[in-house]
């Protein structure tokens, strides 16, 4: 019965065999429950990370206009190239192989990738921003080949600003955000505003990203798409500025052949029409990202292209200050505009001579005359009268100590010292002696252009302390919007007869025997002030002449128009030009197109400058005509150098 | 040749299992490739009608007078893996296909079902009632031939299923049950040793990775990764024909060929596992049956032997599909694109339907 027994065994052995097979495959069966309906959710997300791909669409910041609807600031398509690790399977052959195509340099496209290495690998590295054609070309061609799948070709609007940096400071830069600015709203990676308007309206600005979800595939092409969310453009906005009184300025310095800062504004609402600050920046340099060259450069230069000197530079006024002290003594009802000085060419206060810039002096002055011939010993005598706390008092209601609160910003505070400001900072009382220097602008006295503007803005308007602002309008999606003018700082109703004295004087600058002839406009009644300010004393500046810095001094030219109901008032600082009244023209070709605007004639052209730089008129500003006082430290014992004006 | 009758003896229930296997695969191969305009699944329905004349030439011969021919074969097939080593075709860095023009000959996956036949032919026709040690050694030199030259292509995984044949039929043949248990102590001896001295580096990586493929997600774990994935994706009724997204989008590589069954997993979930499944054991118990029916023992060892790599190759496949095996370039027979081991499974199956339509002719 062998043959019987062996097919029991064969049948024994099959049978096992047919249990095994249902066993394994029962094995198999919960296998595959398991990874389908108990994990499924996890697999089903893992399978929806690999094939789904969020790009960032970048929103279009707002654009802005001037003040007559003309595009100042726009937008235009820039490219740029960017690493997705998701899919990367060897990161440095991307690396390499992207800098080959493109033309970089491998260990700079390394640092960058190093640098985002921490963040989530859906997220493009950034590697060129406002990328050539050739590159895009070249890596479009590689990327069909799939040969560099995980690099990204975006198209991303990209700031654009008026050619020949135009009102640069005004407008500010764009910027990459800093892990510090990260937060309300701005997220890793966003474009922010970093100086200027940018900065200032960012929230405006900046518009919301959309998203568009892809479906790629596992070379990360590009198959479909999901859904999109179109990005939001940021808000339209208005600026108070005028273009063409913009480029009149900047015009007005490059023929006068110094840099400087300008801010003219409307002084009846503080409305700002032209904002310079030269040298400056390229905006538009800093709308791809700055290159590092560049940015060095920037921030290594002499000149300081990166600073804002309408806010950020303070200087001392000059004599354009004694239109402070006039204002207070006229106002505290110390003098009348007919109260007389006899200049001899110098005075003695509290032991000490100090001179006037007019060595046989002005003989007899009343107010309008020390106005107009910037009289020293006539504010002197004032300042003594004031003393420091009331100069400060109304250096404080014309707008010029403390910020002007424009809407801008980084501003620096003007400084008018007083008795309190004094102890404060170096716990010493006040010399009355020192007052005698602050009536003519000099001492302690620091102020930005932007104060000094709304100084004369205030006089000009009678007594109505504006603030100045950039911004008129606001499309909000739904048409425009006005943004009410800020709130008026101070308000004084000046005495008729100070206005008249004050607006009779500065008439006189201008158009009488002062010093701000050249800022004459037929038949638009340009009043005006010059003042000096100076970057050293005389003393100091032969000692540090082998220093070989710019020690020459600043002028100031501060200035309204018409003299009666003014519409146009601001300052022109000039710096190292030695003479306030260089400035005039300046203020003259912007009145001038002001004006001829206005009446719908054709806009003046700036003559190209003839020859002479330097004036041949007597300047009484210059402190290079002048030897410098003395004013002894009467505790201390140490000399105080100070330049008379 | 074919006498009437015989029709009748027909296992159909296991002929439609195997062809509706065989539809699945075209399903599954169409929706893989069609989208990229490629028509890989003509050529896989060519592959299934040249397979099934290969079935109907197994199925009319006799299978006692092709056992008495399998010499003559096994020494054919010997021959041409040898002349593949010389003159085949290379691929993906082995050599494995003849050139025949429109399609390429892959001579390993005859081998299969010719050693079956020589074991069975051999075990079978031993007059002693128990196997002997002889019978055994001449068994496993017979196995080693076609699986050293196979190795050397280099295609481990196609060799490796030549071993599920010879101990399939050893066992059914009456392999002592301690030879199992002295061999399965000498692998597990062997394979610190094999660890340290006979993998490749690359070997080596492919198990490290299989223990824990998360590792190095990017690199050598991603296939297997991806296809855990794309398994666990399709959830419980899948994503639907053609809607899924890593078969479709190729974050699963050779989706028509090694990993079908993921893509069957992914578009038709867990229903459609089932069903395949199903179908898979119906053929695998149905053949086994046959076995038991078979009048003599060469055609039970015939049908043992060709079904043993059958199942081996099932099984491993599922299980890689399922990201749970280290991957290794096996494909799933019936279903997975390939015209040879198409027409090979096919044949395969002749020679089983053969055994159990002859078990009452003398």
């Amino acid at each position: 019965m062998a043959v019987a027994e062996e097919r029991r065994r064969i049948g024994t052995r099959l049978v096992s065999l047919q249990v095994g097979a249902v066993i394994v495959f029962a094995a198999l069966g919960i296998c595959f429950w398991t990874l389908q309906i108990v994990q499924h959710s996890k697999y089903e997300e893992m399978a929806a990370n690999n094939h789904q791909r969020t790009l960032a669409l970048r929103a279009p910041r707002g654009v802005m206009f001037d003040r007559n609807g003309r595009v100042l600031v726009d937008n235009r398509n820039s490219f740029t190239i960017s690493i997705v690790r998701e899919h990367t399977k060897d990161l440095s052959r991307t690396v390499e192989l992207l800098s080959h195509v493109a033309g970089l340099d491998p260990k700079q496209v390394k640092q960058i990738v190093d640098r985002h290495r921490g963040e989530p690998s859906y997220r493009p590295i950034v590697v060129v921003e406002d990328a050539s054609l050739a590159q895009v070309a070249a890596i479009t061609a590689r990327r069909l080949d799939f040969e560099l799948p995980d690099v990204v070709v975006e198209e991303v609007p990209t700031r654009k600003y008026p050619a020949n940096a135009l009102a640069a400071h005004l407008f500010g830069y764009v910027g990459e955000a800093s892990d510090t600015q990260v937060g309300d709203g701005v997220m890793q990676g966003d474009i922010i505003g970093q100086q200027g308007i940018e900065r200032a309206y960012n929230k405006l600005l900046m518009g919301e990203d959309g998203a568009r979800r892809v479906v790629v595939n596992s070379t990360g092409r590009e198959m479909r798409m999901i859904d999109e969310i179109p990005p939001t453009e940021g808000r339209r906005v208005q600026l108070t500025v005028d273009y063409d009184l913009q480029k009149a300025a900047e015009d007005g310095f490059r023929n006068a052949g110094f840099n400087g800062a300008a801010l003219i504004m409307d002084p009846r609402n503080g409305e700002v029409l032209t904002y310079t600050s030269l040298p400056s920046y390229d905006p538009n340099d800093f709308a791809a990202g700055i290159d590092r060259v560049t940015w060095a450069s920037l921030n290594t230069d002499k000149l300081r292209p990166l600073q804002n000197r309408v806010l950020q530079g303070r200087y001392s006024p000059g004599s354009t200050f004694k239109i402070v002290v006039a204002t207070a003594a006229l106002e505290e009802g110390l003098v009348t505009p007919d109260f007389k000085v006899n200049c001899p060419g110098g005075a003695t206060f509290f032991g000490r001579y100090y001179k006037c810039h007019l060595k046989g002096g002005h003989g007899v002055v009343d107010m309008r005359h020390a106005i107009e011939k910037s009289c020293n010993v006539y504010f002197y005598t004032l300042g003594n009268m004031l003393g420091v706390d009331k100069i400060y008092k109304w250096a404080q209601k014309l707008g010029l100590a403390g910020k002007t609160g424009i809407d801008l910003p980084n501003e620096q505070e003007s400084i008018v010292p007083n008795t309190e400001w004094k102890f404060k900072r170096s716990g010493e009382r006040w010399y009355p002696g020192e007052t005698i220097s602050v009536a003519i602008g000099q001492g302690q006295v620091s102020v930005t252009p932007a104060s000094l503007a709304v100084m004369i803005s205030t006089v000009a308007n009678g007594g109505t302390r504006v603030t100045p602002h950039v911004i008129k309008a606001v499309n909000d999606g739904n048409g425009w919007k006005s943004v009410p003018a800020p709130a008026v700082a101070d308000h004084v109703a000046f005495k008729p007869e100070t206005l008249a004295a004050l607006r009779d004087g500065l008439w006189m600058v201008v158009n009488a025997h002062g010093t701000g002839g050249r800022g004459k406009v037929e038949g638009r009644d340009v009043s005006g002030k010059t003042g000096t300010a100076q970057v050293i004393s005389n003393e100091g500046k032969a000692r540090a002449k082998a220093s070989g810095k710019d020690l020459r001094d600043h002028g100031w030219f501060v200035f309204f128009a018409p003299r009666d109901n003014p519409e146009i008032a601001g300052v022109i600082f000039g710096e190292h030009n030695e003479h306030g009244f260089l400035g005039a023209p300046i203020a003259k070709h912007v009145i001038e197109t002001y004006f001829a605007k206005k009446e719908g004639k054709p806009l003046p052209v700036l003559q190209p400058k003839d020859g002479a730089p330097v004036s041949p008129e007597e300047d009484p500003d210059s402190p290079a005509v002048f030897d410098s006082i003395e004013v002894a430290d009467s505790r201390s014992g140490d000399t105080v150098t100070l330049a008379s004006r | 040749m074919f006498e009437k009758r015989l029709y009748y003896h027909i296992d159909w229930a296991m002929l439609a299992a195997i062809l509706a296997l065989c539809v699945i695969g075209v399903v599954q191969i169409y929706s893989a490739t069609a989208s990229s305009g490629q028509t890989l699944y003509v050529t896989q329905i060519y592959g299934i009608m040249l397979g099934l004349v290969a079935m109907v030439v197994c199925l009319s011969l006799d299978y006692r007078s092709l056992a008495d021919k399998s010499l003559f074969l096994y020494l054919g097939v010997v021959g041409l893996l040898v002349f593949v080593l010389f003159f085949g075709v290379v691929r993906g860095g082995s050599r494995r296909w003849i050139d025949l023009g429109p399609l390429n000959l892959q001579p390993s996956e005859f081998a299969k079902a010719t050693v079956a036949l020589v074991l069975a032919k051999f075990l079978g026709d031993s007059r002693r009632g128990a196997l002997m040690r002889g019978d055994l050694l001449i068994a496993g030199a017979i196995t080693a031939v076609p699986f050293l030259v196979i190795v050397r292509q280099p295609d481990l995984g196609t060799a490796a299923t030549l071993l599920p044949v010879l101990f399939a039929v050893a066992f059914v043949a009456g392999m002592p049950m301690r030879i199992f248990g002295i061999l399965a102590l000498v692998a597990v001896l062997a394979a610190p040793l094999a660890w340290k001295f006979a993998l490749q580096d690359y070997q080596k990586e492919r198990v490290s990775t299989f223990l824990d493929p998360e590792a190095d997600a990017k690199g050598a774990g991603y296939q297997q990764l991806q296809a855990r994935i794309t398994t666990g994706s399709g959830g419980p009724w899948g994503k639907g024909f053609q809607n899924g997204t890593q078969g479709q989008l190729r974050f699963l590589p050779v989706a028509h060929n090694d990993f079908i069954f993921s893509v069957l997993a992914e578009e038709h979930g867990f229903a459609g596992v089932m069903v395949a499944l199903g179908l898979y054991l119906f053929v695998i118990l149905r053949a086994l049956e046959s076995a038991r029916l078979a009048k003599d023992r060469l055609g039970a060892y015939l049908v043992v032997g060709v079904l043993a790599s059958f199942t081996f190759q099932v099984i491993y496949n599922i299980t890689m599909s399922a990201g749970l095996a280290p991957v290794k370039g096996l494909t799933l027979p019936l279903m997975s694109y390939g015209g040879s081991s198409m027409i090979a499974t096919l044949a395969g199956f002749g020679l089983i339907l053969n055994v159990r339509m002859r078990r009452f002719t003398n």
